[in-house]
């Protein structure tokens, strides 16, 4: 199954300045957008909303980890995703050029927290996104399924549309 | 990039991947959409969903690019003879021909990056676009009328909506007073009188705006387009309701609720 994420050009700048804001304490940011899906041939449409940044005292002061949030900024993640009948994804940028990934940290905690939106919309697709300077990549967890796809195309649809990761 | 695209290497080391890479709906195959077929083969579109339940016939014959005398004489769905163009010219392209409305095929058409709508009428262009709209699909409308009157008239347009821009009702393209009159007219028969020359610059001009969505080789436009187009004089014009409403935000589309299938009953099988 291909999952396929759309966003405007418009929220990847909303999103990408946002999360460059320096914190106190935390080495990085991150967020949550607020999204919906629908089918389309082949697979699933993932369509980008709501740009949904942590509250700085959401974050959670762990040396162990570039960013950590707390309780209260899932709390809101999960509210948006039950009022909004929404799909969640956790967003972060890392600095640099070329395709990013997921370190392994990253890769642990999203196992562990993105199928908890599935407590409040059991069946939507919910996941994680890594930004770059010029790409992206991300993971989706989907009918309940242990492990995540892989998300084989980030479209930004502008001008000009740009095809951050594409695998078709 | 490969020889063959050597012509247009111009719009950027990349264009090639990117045109390969890139699925282009394109929702009614006859006199505006036949052309647009034929003009993104040989940019070297990859992917093609082409929607038309019609069937060749020999009044089409003055205006479908592609279509034979032997295929109107066998009433050869539009979509294959659409099919068979693209492949001649490029036989590595992916074609889903759909001989249906485009409505029969809704993940069909979420499936595309852009869609060059080609159909008649108000009611279907606005349905159209709700569509694409909800999919975050770039739709770029094309359309021509022959005027009747002492002496005639031909006029027509193109216009782009963009996901988060103004869209048709916004910049008046489409207004509730033409959709009454449209659907008190419902059921009316007659067909309009259609020429190949008007929709050969409607769809020139429509892979033009398509091709700098794409790769874009000036920076003259952002994206959005509303030309109109005045058969009489020869003349193609940007529409000055557009820079209007540019500035004001889309008032039809932009909730959450508009996005998405709200019918989607996604799969929920239990944890492996």
């Amino acid at each position: 199954m291909n999952i396929h994420f759309k966003l405007t050009a418009a929220l990847l700048d909303e999103i990408s300045t946002d999360l460059r804001r320096p914190h106190p304490f935390a080495a990085e940011r991150a967020a949550f957008i607020g999204c919906k899906a629908s089918a389309c041939r082949g697979g699933i449409l993932v369509l980008a909303h709501t740009y949904i940044p942590l509250r700085d005292d959401c974050y959670a002061d762990d040396p162990r980890f570039g960013c950590a949030f707390n309780a209260d900024a899932m709390r809101a993640a999960m509210q948006f995703a039950l009022t909004n009948d929404a799909s969640m994804f956790h967003v972060h940028l890392h600095e640099h050029s070329g395709p990013p990934w997921f370190s392994r940290p990253d890769l642990r905690e999203s196992r562990r927290f993105i199928p908890d939106f599935w407590n409040v919309k059991p069946g939507l697709p919910h996941g994680t996104l890594v930004l770059s300077a010029d790409a992206a990549a991300g993971l989706c967890w989907y009918a309940r399924r242990e492990k995540p796809i892989r998300i084989a195309q980030i479209t930004v649809v502008g001008f000009p549309m740009q095809y951050l990761g594409r695998s078709r | 990039m490969t020889d063959r695209f050597s012509r247009q290497s111009f719009l950027g080391e990349e264009s090639e991947a990117l045109f390969r890479a890139t699925r282009a709906g394109i929702a009614g195959l006859g006199g505006g959409g036949s052309h647009i077929a034929q003009q993104l083969a040989h940019v070297g579109v990859g992917g093609f969903v082409l929607f038309d339940p019609d069937f060749s016939d020999f009044p089409n014959l003055n205006r479908t690019v592609g279509a034979t005398f032997a295929d109107a004489a066998s009433k050869l769905p539009k979509v294959l003879v659409a099919e068979r163009m693209i492949r001649g010219i490029n036989p590595y392209s992916v074609v889903w021909p759909i001989q249906a409305e485009w409505q029969t095929d809704f993940p069909a058409l979420r499936a595309c990056d852009v869609v060059f709508g080609c159909i008649d009428g108000f009611g279907g262009r606005a349905q159209l676009e709700e569509s694409c709209r909800r999919a975050m699909i770039p739709l770029i409308d094309i359309g021509m009328d022959v005027h009747e009157g002492e002496p005639y008239s031909i006029s027509g347009q193109v216009v782009v909506s963009m996901p988060g821009r103004p869209c048709f009702k916004c910049v008046g393209f489409i207004r509730e007073k033409d959709l009454d009159d449209e659907g008190r007219r419902y059921g009316e028969a007659g067909g309009n009188p259609q020429v190949i020359w008007p929709n050969g610059v409607l769809a020139s001009t429509a892979v033009a705006l398509f091709v700098q969505l794409i790769v874009p080789w000036c920076r003259i436009h952002p994206g959005s387009a509303f030309i109109g187009y005045d058969g009489d004089a020869f003349t193609l014009e940007h529409d000055g309701r557009l820079a209007v409403a540019e500035k004001q935000e889309c008032g039809h589309f932009g909730a959450i609720g508009d996005l998405g299938d709200p019918l989607w009953e996604p799969e929920t099988r239990t944890r492996e």
